[in-house]
C-alpha cells in the first residue's frame, strides 16, 4: 500500500514537472502580447530614448512627383498664410485609412490579438483594420482598393511582420502621392513590455525612387477607456478652391 | 504668449523630424492667427461636446449690443486629457476665454484656455494651451 502510494506520488510529481516544463516552454515560445490601448509617443526633448521613434529615412520621390510636391507645398503655404488652408479629406470627416490612421495626433489605438488575427481600432474616426495572421497575401491587382487594403502577417521571432496592399490612390499619407502598386510593410514589436514600435516601410515603384521608412512609437495605457468619435458636428467646410473655413454662428 | 509660440515651433519641428505628417489633425490650424490672442468675457449660449470638435458659443457684451462668438475646442477625447467634462458649461454661465482669432476676421477662434464659473482654468488639450497638472502626471 505504501509502496503503491509512493509510486503514484512519484508519477504525480513527474507529471507536474512535465506540465510545468511544457508551460515554461510555451511561455518561451509564445508571441509578444500586443493586446491593449496604445498612445502615440513622439519622444522629443526630455523623452525616453529607449522608446522614442528613430528618425525617418529620407523621402525620395521620382522627379515628376517631386516637382508636383514642391508646387503643392508652395500653394499650401500661400493658402495657410491667407487663413484658408488647403483641406485634406479629413476636414470633411473622411477617415484617414492606411497608413495615416496608425498615428493621428495623440489619439490612441486599441489592439486585440488572437493567434489568427490582429484587430486595430483607432479612436480618431473609429477606424477598424484587420490583420490576418499566417494567411497568404493576394496579388496586388486582385485586392479591391480601399482605405485599409488587405493585411496579412507572420511572426519573425518577436516581430509581427504585416504586409498590406490595396490602398486607394486618394487615401493619402503625409501628403505623399502613391500608385495602386503601393505596398506597406510593418514590423511591429515590443521595445519594452509597455512600449510598441511599428516600423512602416512604403514601397511604390511608380512614385518612390526607393522605399520610405518611418517608425511610430506607442506607450501602453492600461486603464484607458477608448471614447467614441462620430463626426456629427463638423463645422469646417471647404470652398470651391479647396480652402478650409470654420462656420461660425454669428447672428 | 512667447512660450505658446515656442511650443508651436517645437511641435512643428517635431513633426518634421519624426517623419513629418505624423502629427495629423482633423484640419490645419492655419485658419487661426496663432500669433494673436484675444480675451473675451461673456455668457455661454451653448456648449457642444461633439466630434470632430467641441464648441463654446458665447454672447460677448459689445457696447449696447451683444456680439456672438463661436469658439472651437479640440475633440472630447483630447479635451478630457485637459480635465474637461461634458457638463462643465451650460447655458447662462459667465466665462472668460482666451482664443486665437480667425484670420478671416469673422467672430470665431481657437480656444487657448477658458476660466470656468468655478474658477478652474482649462486648456485645449495637451500641447495646445496650458496643460493642467492632472494631464501632465499621466
Amino acid at each position: 500500500m505504501n509502496a503503491r502510494f509512493a509510486r503514484i506520488a512519484v508519477l504525480g510529481i513527474g507529471c507536474m514537472v512535465f506540465v510545468a516544463g511544457e508551460t515554461y516552454a510555451q511561455s518561451k515560445s509564445a508571441h509578444p502580447d500586443f493586446n491593449g490601448v496604445w498612445r502615440p509617443y513622439r519622444g522629443g526633448r526630455g523623452g525616453d530614448p529607449k522608446i522614442a521613434p528613430p528618425p525617418a529615412s529620407p523621402l525620395a520621390l521620382k522627379p515628376e512627383y517631386a516637382k508636383a510636391d514642391e508646387t503643392r507645398r508652395a500653394a499650401e503655404a500661400e493658402a495657410s498664410k491667407r487663413g484658408e488652408p488647403i483641406a485634406s479629406r479629413a476636414v470633411s470627416c473622411v477617415p484617414y485609412g492606411m497608413p495615416s490612421m496608425m498615428s493621428v495626433v495623440s489619439y490612441p489605438v486599441e489592439i486585440t490579438q488572437t493567434a489568427k488575427q490582429l484587430t486595430i481600432v483607432t479612436e480618431a474616426f473609429n477606424e477598424v483594420r484587420r490583420v490576418f495572421i499566417d494567411k497568404p497575401q493576394m496579388p496586388i491587382d486582385d485586392v479591391p482598393p480601399g482605405f485599409y487594403g488587405r493585411s496579412v502577417a507572420h511572426w519573425e521571432g518577436d516581430t509581427l511582420v504585416i504586409d498590406t496592399v490595396g490602398i486607394k490612390e486618394n487615401v493619402r499619407y503625409q501628403n505623399i502621392p502613391h500608385s495602386d502598386q503601393m505596398r506597406i510593410t510593418e514590423r511591429m514589436r515590443l521595445v519594452t513590455p509597455d512600449a510598441l514600435h511599428d516600423q512602416i516601410t512604403i514601397e511604390d515603384p511608380a512614385v518612390l525612387e526607393k522605399p520610405y521608412t518611418y517608425t511610430l512609437a506607442y506607450r501602453r495605457e492600461p486603464d484607458y477607456e477608448m471614447v467614441e468619435f462620430i463626426c456629427d458636428n463638423n463645422r469646417e467646410y471647404v470652398d470651391e478652391k479647396g480652402g478650409t473655413h470654420l462656420r461660425t454662428e454669428a447672428k | 504668449m512667447n512660450f505658446r509660440r515656442l511650443w508651436l515651433v517645437v511641435w512643428m519641428a517635431m513633426g518634421i523630424v519624426a517623419g513629418a505628417g505624423t502629427l495629423l489633425a482633423h484640419h490645419s490650424f492655419a485658419m487661426f492667427d496663432t500669433t494673436k490672442s484675444m480675451t473675451l468675457t461673456g455668457t455661454v449660449t451653448k456648449f457642444e461636446w461633439t466630434n470632430p470638435h467641441a464648441y463654446i458659443e458665447i454672447d460677448v457684451a459689445d457696447g449696447a449690443a451683444a456680439k456672438h462668438w463661436s469658439v472651437e475646442l479640440g475633440s472630447p477625447s483630447i479635451l478630457q486629457q485637459s480635465g474637461w467634462k461634458f457638463k462643465d458649461l451650460k447655458h447662462g454661465d459667465k466665462i472668460t476665454v482666451r482664443l486665437n482669432p480667425l484670420k478671416s476676421g469673422e467672430p470665431g477662434g481657437l480656444l487657448v484656455d477658458a476660466t470656468l464659473p468655478d474658477g478652474r482654468v482649462l486648456g485645449n488639450g495637451p500641447g495646445r494651451g496650458p496643460a493642467p497638472a492632472a494631464a501632465q502626471s499621466k
